[in-house]
């Protein structure tokens, strides 16, 4: 039950809110965030009872819908979807303390977070594949209109763009499911059992044709690259917030459900395509950094990293699939390297965007050149930007380095030679975050930012709570690779 | 518990950020003081007991710490070099306190980076595996580019400071490669599980590793980036040189040297690299007219020296040499920073304060006679030990090192002539005491480098030599005339070079020379065409990859015109003309029924005679 608890609570906030009329903004905040919280509670409360010996789906609740169709309500977890449903929730909370002004909405801002939370963990906490489909979609309505109603500059179009993008590629996702599920001897959108039978193995075009469906879906959520352009607008206008969510949560469903779906489901298939995928990976590796050095929008910067980062966990994902050499400890390092990066991403990047909200708020200016020497200014801002930067440059001691560590020894077990490519990258990472370090906080100040304030106490203290995530998962990883690798073990293995 | 050595100065520089800024100078300098004393008595105690450590991510990726030759003098020739040099920095950079506020976030920040530093390398020293070892190694990096960008305020420096920053971190990239490499052939990131990779892999892992150690030691072709090292603070400069971030390099390759013998071109790689890098250093000195890069090319051209010692199979000689280097040039550095306060500039031209500073000039005398490696001082003997090292491969590769040798006696006079000379030059900028403190760490630093002079009796040598386990070449004596004769030489041709007063200021291809041959103009436009092939990218991004879909959409919105004006008059039209024809149809039969008796039989008899055609037709056909 605890995983229900967990999905009901933000969406019987969310009804909450819309059924109070006269309730301030503050209030509304307060509200969301205890909802949020508590939902986060449980899945801390799931996490404490998971069993990393057991067997790979735990919590398990399961009440039937449409039995004739092999329909029903299924929830549960393995140890990776345990990890980023929490991520995500955490990072939730975060997005609804992080102070933002809603206009005269606010109750309806936090309304629609919180229903997009419930959509949110959905998608991770769903075993049947029905409803994964249905809250993957769900969650592309609540990020409409958050960026829609509450973004800036051209939000309607971006939000238009987000939706109609990725729709399409919910659709292909759509026929992939139906294609999985009418393989089957007796259907059922149970994804136990299609994990179990593996249904597609050796069916050739056929199979060939429902993974690409799947994987071009979720590549698109992804985002991979070429498919990756709706990203940049989304994140340049959405509200800070929001592009904190999309990056943390949003995009880890295209990479979570990978590994759910043609990972798990079928994987003679991914094996036979996992050096085309890894490929892909690399090029969006080194294409996202390369673009991301070459932006000078602060937040587009960080939106081309997203895409670099998500590279990595495609790579992982690509390499543990891959059945060319029987290496496989190195391939279970990296599909526990893909996850922890989606962990690490989450936090990272929700601070980044967070920070970059910060920025907006105090000068409505994303431009890099319009900032300089805020260091002496701002300390705390610096500080946190600081430490988010090197944490997504992969500097050990913090998490990104966990996880790029990881996905790479993995890689070269399996393709040294996109390992040694793919490596350039967080080179090509660090130079652009010193870059930007550099024309944000240091030099002289110019005279128009005199008086740019320091972070309020709700900014930094939100801020804290991440870079403690950051830094606990960068120097003692235990607690998560211990449930990682309770499922990476299982699926890496039981080939 | 051997964790304690470098978690120790880690606390401790946690504890002086957050709570220095609002202590007295004095004070903020005794609590780092302290901690640097600490992490000293903890590794000598972690030593006598031989302690160890291990600390398990997962089950693959396991962080150990153990006690080595090499690790063990480096755990202890760390901090106690970086003792004078921690109480300098804080003399030398803090403002004095006037009331009773405390030193400041700058200064705290300072003090506490250099002790992160000390903690840092000690991580690295005593790393028992790869990853740990890459672990310190990043840090390492990431504390000298907050220490360089000290002064953040400087359009410049920032800069700077990332140079340093990207130069070494394409070298760690060597090391990740490395980690992987040993992984992927023995599932291990042990030091130990080099020793049985075989073929291909090790070999990866030996390039990886020279990658790594060439980038931090500052050898060719990476060498430039100690000058952009160069903004920073003049006592990271002197922790930088002495004991940690370029030190580190010539650690690893001492550390695995005996596992990494084993491929064929790792020792002729590492002499050729070496090699290379000391006589191109020492003619970058030679040429270089700022203080502080003159003694950055020297520190790449000693670590040179060392590499040769490594690939000539000596690794011990090049840890002698290395400390007998810390001990001189941490000092040769302070007191340049005593000179840059005093002239106002680090420009070797505006100097000789020989008269304005006479203790200073006398005491920095013995450290630039111990970099020319003149008897009787330490620094003489190893890089003697170098020379006999070198002469077990070949003998043109001895007399090749005892040049390197006269170029460093041919500098470091040119140095200490010019810093300290005795022809005092009018209008200086600058007009500061130093401070007892100041005097005092550079006194010490100049009395170990003394001391060592005690190497050159062999029952002294031998203490240090056999507890250690290393083994030391035997020389010729004809070598060790012609290599101290040569040093000779380069003290003559130092001072007749700085004599010529046009000759001070380097000229000309000069310049050229001095600036590592153009090494950094060459970095400096691969990065730019980095950044330009981004933006170009990023257009390319805009204007071509979100074309598709623009155009898809483009395509999806005339579709939708077209519907709405040609489909729509189809889909329109084909109802419409069909209701139309019904309506003229109905009218047609309306008109049919007249009500006049004859058109109704006439429509009888037609329809008759069609019943009867049909049926005619039905009968024959």
């Amino acid at each position: 039950m605890i995983l229900s608890t967990a999905l009901a609570l933000p969406l019987l906030g969310a009804i909450a809110l819309v059924g109070t009329p006269h309730i301030s903004a503050l209030q509304a905040r307060r509200v969301a965030a205890g909802f949020a919280s508590l939902s986060l509670l449980a899945l801390v409360v799931a996490w404490m009872g998971f069993d990393p010996a057991g067997s790979l789906f735990q919590h398990v609740d399961e009440v039937n819908w449409v039995p004739s169709l092999g329909m029903a309500y299924r929830v549960g977890v393995d140890g990776i979807a345990l990890v980023v449903a929490t991520m995500s929730a955490l990072l939730f909370v975060a997005a609804i303390l992080y102070p933002f002004d809603a206009g005269d909405q606010p109750r309806q801002y936090y309304a629609w977070l919180l229903f997009l939370q419930t959509m949110s963990l959905g998608v991770f906490l769903a075993l049947d594949l029905l409803l994964f489909y249905v809250f993957f979609d769900l969650t592309l309505v609540g990020m409409f209109f958050l960026i829609g109603r509450w973004g800036h500059g051209e939000a309607q179009t971006a939000a238009l763009k987000f939706f109609l993008y990725t729709f399409a590629g919910s659709l292909l996702l759509l026929l992939g499911i139906i294609g999985l599920y009418l393989s089957l001897d007796t259907p059922t959108f149970d994804m136990r059992v299609l994990i179990e039978q593996q249904p597609l193995a050796g069916t050739g075009l056929y199979a060939g044709l429902i993974f690409l469906g799947l994987m071009l879906g979720l590549a698109i959520k992804t985002p991979l690259v070429p498919l990756h352009t709706w990203l940049p607008p989304a994140h340049v206008d959405a509200p800070g917030p929001a592009s904190a969510i999309l990056a943390g949560v949003l995009l880890k469903m295209g990479t979570y459900g990978m590994i759910r779906l043609p990972f798990a489901m079928m994987h003679v298939t991914f094996a036979h395509y996992a050096l085309p995928i890894a490929i892909i990976a690399l090029v969006a590796i080194l294409y996202g950094a390369l673009v991301a050095l070459g932006q000078k929008n602060l937040k587009r910067r960080i939106a081309y990293t997203s895409i670099n980062h998500m590279g990595y966990t495609v790579l992982g994902i690509a390499v543990a699939a891959a059945l060319v050499s029987d290496n496989q400890a190195a391939r279970q390092l990296a599909l526990t390297g893909a996850t922890v990066e989606m962990v690490a991403h989450g936090l990272i990047t929700g601070a980044l965007f967070l920070i970059s909200g910060s920025f907006w708020q105090r000068t409505g200016e994303y431009d890099l050149d319009h900032y300089g020497g805020l260091a002496h200014q701002a300390p705390l801002l610096t500080g946190f930007t600081v430490l988010a930067a090197f944490a997504s440059l992969g500097m050990p001691g913090l998490a990104g380095f966990v996880a790029e560590f990881q996905v790479f020894t993995g890689t070269f077990a399996v393709y040294p030679w996109l390992a040694v490519l793919g490596i350039i990258g967080i080179l090509i990472t660090a130079a652009l975050f010193l870059d930007m370090l550099r024309r944000l906080f240091f030099g002289r100040l110019p005279s128009h930012l005199g008086e740019f304030p320091e972070l309020g106490r709700a900014e930094w203290g939100v801020l804290a709570v991440l870079a403690l995530g950051i830094v606990v998962i960068g120097v003692s990883p235990r607690f998560l690779l211990t449930l990682i690798e309770a499922s990476s073990s299982v699926l890496v293995g039981g080939r | 518990m051997l964790w304690s050595v470098p978690l120790l100065p880690l606390l401790c520089a946690l504890l002086v950020y957050v709570y220095g800024r609002w202590c007295r100078r004095a004070v903020l300098i005794l609590s780092a003081v302290g901690g640097v004393i600490v992490a000293l008595v903890l590794a000598a105690v972690a030593i006598m007991n031989d302690w160890g450590g291990s600390y398990r991510w997962s089950e693959a990726l396991v962080l150990t710490l153990k006690l080595s030759t090499p690790g063990m003098l480096f755990t202890l020739a760390v901090p106690l070099i970086a003792l004078p040099i921690v109480v300098y920095s804080g003399y030398h950079e803090l403002p004095r306190n006037t009331g009773r506020e405390g030193v400041g976030g700058n200064g705290a920040r300072l003090v506490a980076l250099i002790v992160a530093f000390i903690g840092a390398m000690q991580l690295l020293v005593l790393a028992g595996d790869l990853l740990t070892l890459l672990i310190a190694w990043e840090l390492v990096g990431a504390c000298s580019w907050a220490l360089i960008s000290h002064h953040w305020g400087e359009r410049d420096i920032p800069r700077d400071a990332a140079t340093a920053f990207l130069v070494t971190r394409l070298g760690d990239l060597g090391l990740y490669i490395a980690a992987a490499a040993v992984f992927a052939g023995t599932g291990s990131f042990g030091y130990t599980a080099l020793g049985v990779l075989d073929g291909g892999l090790l070999q990866v892992a030996a390039a990886g590793i020279i990658l790594a150690a060439a980038a931090k030691s500052a050898q060719i072709p990476f060498s430039f980036w100690l000058f952009a090292a160069m903004s920073g603070p003049v006592s990271v400069s002197a922790l930088l040189h002495a004991a940690t971030m370029v030190a580190a390099g010539i650690y690893l390759l001492a550390r695995l040297q005996p596992e990494l013998a084993a491929v064929v071109w790792f020792m002729p790689l590492t002499v050729t690299i070496g090699l290379a890098t000391a006589l191109a250093g020492g003619v970058v000195a030679t040429f270089q007219g700022h203080a502080k890069k003159l003694l950055a090319a020297s520190t790449s051209a000693q670590y040179g020296l060392m590499w040769v010692a490594i690939g000539a199979g000596f690794p011990g000689v090049a840890l002698l040499h290395f400390i007998a280097h810390a001990c001189l040039k941490a000092g040769m550095f302070l007191s340049a920073g005593l000179a840059e306060r005093h002239a106002g500039s680090y420009r070797l031209a505006d100097m000789r304060l020989g008269r304005r500073m006479p203790r200073v000039a006398v005491i920095t005398l013995v450290s630039s006679l111990a970099l020319a490696g003149i008897f009787p001082l330490g620094a003489a003997w190893s890089k003697e030990q170098v020379v006999s090292a070198a002469s077990h491969q070949s003998l043109w590769l001895a007399l090749l090192v005892a040049v390197a040798g006269c170029l460093s006696a041919l500098y470091a006079t040119r140095f200490q002539l010019l810093a300290y000379g005795w022809h005092e030059r009018d209008g200086l900028l600058g007009s500061r005491i130093s401070s007892v403190p100041e005097l005092g760490a550079l006194a010490a630093l100049t009395l170990a480098t003394l001391g060592l002079s005690l190497w050159w009796s062999p029952s002294a040598h031998q203490a240090v030599i056999e507890p250690l386990g290393l083994s030391l070449p035997s020389g010729h004596l004809w070598l060790l005339a012609l290599s101290l004769g040569l040093a000779v030489l380069g003290i003559v041709a130092g001072a007749s070079m700085v004599r010529g007063e046009r000759s001070t200021i380097p000229h000309g291809w000069q310049v050229h020379a001095g600036e590592w041959f153009g090494l950094p103009k060459l970095a400096q436009g691969a990065a730019a065409t980095t950044l330009t092939f981004g933006m170009s990218l990023a257009r390319f991004d805009d204007h071509v990859v979100d074309a598709g879909l623009r155009g898809t959409a483009r395509c999806a919105r005339w579709l939708a015109r077209w519907n709405a004006s040609r489909a729509e008059w189809l889909a329109e039209g084909v109802p419409g003309g069909l209701s139309r024809l019904t309506k003229w149809g109905g009218q047609w039969a309306r008109q049919a029924q007249s009500g006049q008796m004859h058109h109704y039989y006439s429509g009888i008899v037609v329809g008759f005679g069609l019943i009867v055609v049909i049926l005619l037709l039905g009968a024959y056909l």
